[in-house]
């Protein structure tokens, strides 16, 4: 079947299937979206798989498969595990095999729900050794292991006074990446914010407008993503997109644009799209689904 | 690969996921009666609220208050035909604006709240 056909043929396949209105973190009248090259506020019960991320670069083009996997320990502790499948496209060669596994544990403060207010911690940790060697090799993955104590946060503004500008939200991430070795791979700063316009907000919490539900079920949204390594230029990427938002799941899909010199010297504009799976509803009533201990560590 | 295969291939690796899933979640708000944040020019005798997914009774209400937080409505009943659906039968309303609160266990456990306003001729 040609490409096309089977891409129409899974549409079809994904619009017979149940659906309806939003998930994830949720605080108060606020649900933030997984986003796609940050990490949301929250802890849950998540599967993104796939995140299909395409960077052209200046000698071919680099094509990551990712998967992420969350699973709550608690009602407000879990742990993910990520990577990716990485292929290397240029003129002369190409290389593919896994990336490194990261492993994060996460714990999420309590949300102050009036305010829309959720933010948490966590330790992200890069497992050295663990990706394909021919990549690590060729310099594609990296060579050493890295710990980065994380802090996110995310704020929905709809407790501001002007109806049209309370269905946005923001939502930031900042960690300090401490490598295993320094000299031969600088440790990091890495930030990043995201700016959510969210239409399921406004349709259930501000105004019902009369437009399609397909688009009261849209997210615009800009996410903004950089890393600072010691000594080494800041680069990082701006990433306008959309989410559409159903019952059980959400699909995202932004552009990857180049935030500075430094990064359009290594790549120009990709693209990058996530299904994400919330387990806590699609799998509600299995282990996958719900904590491993029906409780909060801080109620 | 093209960008036709890759999309194609995370839309087909969605539709399986989905697929092997069952459909219960989170009961958000549908759409309600009056709607949110409209004006209806005379006292409305119920409000309407739908959710996205059937509720329990023991566990889900609904109150709505005027600009002074008093309660303005009697206790809400959650509809035996169908059961996504809340009936609040209110006391006749003075213009202003009103706030409907809503708590909602769904059948799957998931405890969800919320709120939105609706006008009485005009705000």
């Amino acid at each position: 079947m040609k490409p096309a056909l089977w891409g129409m043929a899974a549409v079809l396949l994904l619009l017979t299937a149940p659906s309806a209105a939003g998930a994830h973190v949720i605080c108060g009248n606020r649900v933030f979206p997984a986003t796609l090259t940050m990490d949301d506020p929250g802890v849950g019960d998540e599967l993104s798989l796939p995140t299909v991320q395409l960077v052209p670069t200046p000698s071919g083009q680099s094509i990551a498969y990712g998967y992420e996997w969350d699973k709550s320990i608690t009602r407000d502790l879990g742990f993910a595990v990520n990577g990716d499948y990485a292929s290397q496209r240029s003129a002369a060669q190409g290389a593919n095999g896994w990336d490194n596994l990261t492993l994060t544990l996460k714990d999420e403060l309590p949300c102050k729900e009036k305010h829309e207010l959720a933010w948490s911690v966590g330790v992200v940790r890069l497992l050295p050794g663990t990706g394909a060697s021919q990549l690590r090799n060729s310099g594609v993955i990296a060579r050493v292991g890295s710990t980065a104590p994380t802090f996110y946060i995310g704020k929905g503004l709809g407790d501001l006074p002007i109806d049209a500008l309370r269905p946005f939200a923001v939502t930031g991430e900042l960690s300090r990446e401490f490598s295993d070795s320094p000299q031969l791979t600088p440790s990091a700063w890495n930030y990043a914010a995201s700016l959510q316009y969210s239409m399921p907000y406004m349709q259930q919490h501000v105004m019902a407008l009369k437009v399609p539900q397909f688009v009261t079920r849209l997210t615009p949204l800009v996410e903004v993503s950089m890393t600072s390594p010691s000594g080494g230029p800041t680069t990082g990427d701006i990433a306008p997109g959309v989410f559409y938002s159903a019952k059980t799941w959400q699909v995202g899909a932004e552009a990857l644009v180049p935030a500075n010199k430094a990064t359009s010297q290594s790549q120009s504009l990709g693209f990058i799209v996530q299904f994400h799976l919330f387990l806590d509803d699609a799998a509600w009533k299995t282990i996958l689904g719900k904590p491993l201990i029906n409780k909060d560590l801080w109620k | 690969m093209t960008i036709t295969r890759i999309i194609a291939t995370t839309f087909a690796v969605a539709a399986l996921l989905l697929h092997a899933a069952p459909a219960r979640a989170h009961a958000f708000l549908d759409h309600s009666d009056p709607a949110v944040g409209s004006t209806v020019q005379t006292s409305p005798a119920v409000i309407h609220l739908w959710f996205t997914q059937e509720l329990e009774p023991a566990f889900s209400s609904v109150t709505v208050t005027d600009r002074s937080g008093a309660t303005v409505n009697d206790p809400a009943e959650i509809d035996a035909s169908d059961r996504t659906e809340f009936n609040v039968k209110l006391k006749t309303l003075l213009p202003g604006t009103y706030k409907v609160q809503w708590h909602v266990l769904s059948v799957d456990t998931h405890t969800t709240e919320g709120d939105f306003s609706f006008h009485v001729g005009g705000k």
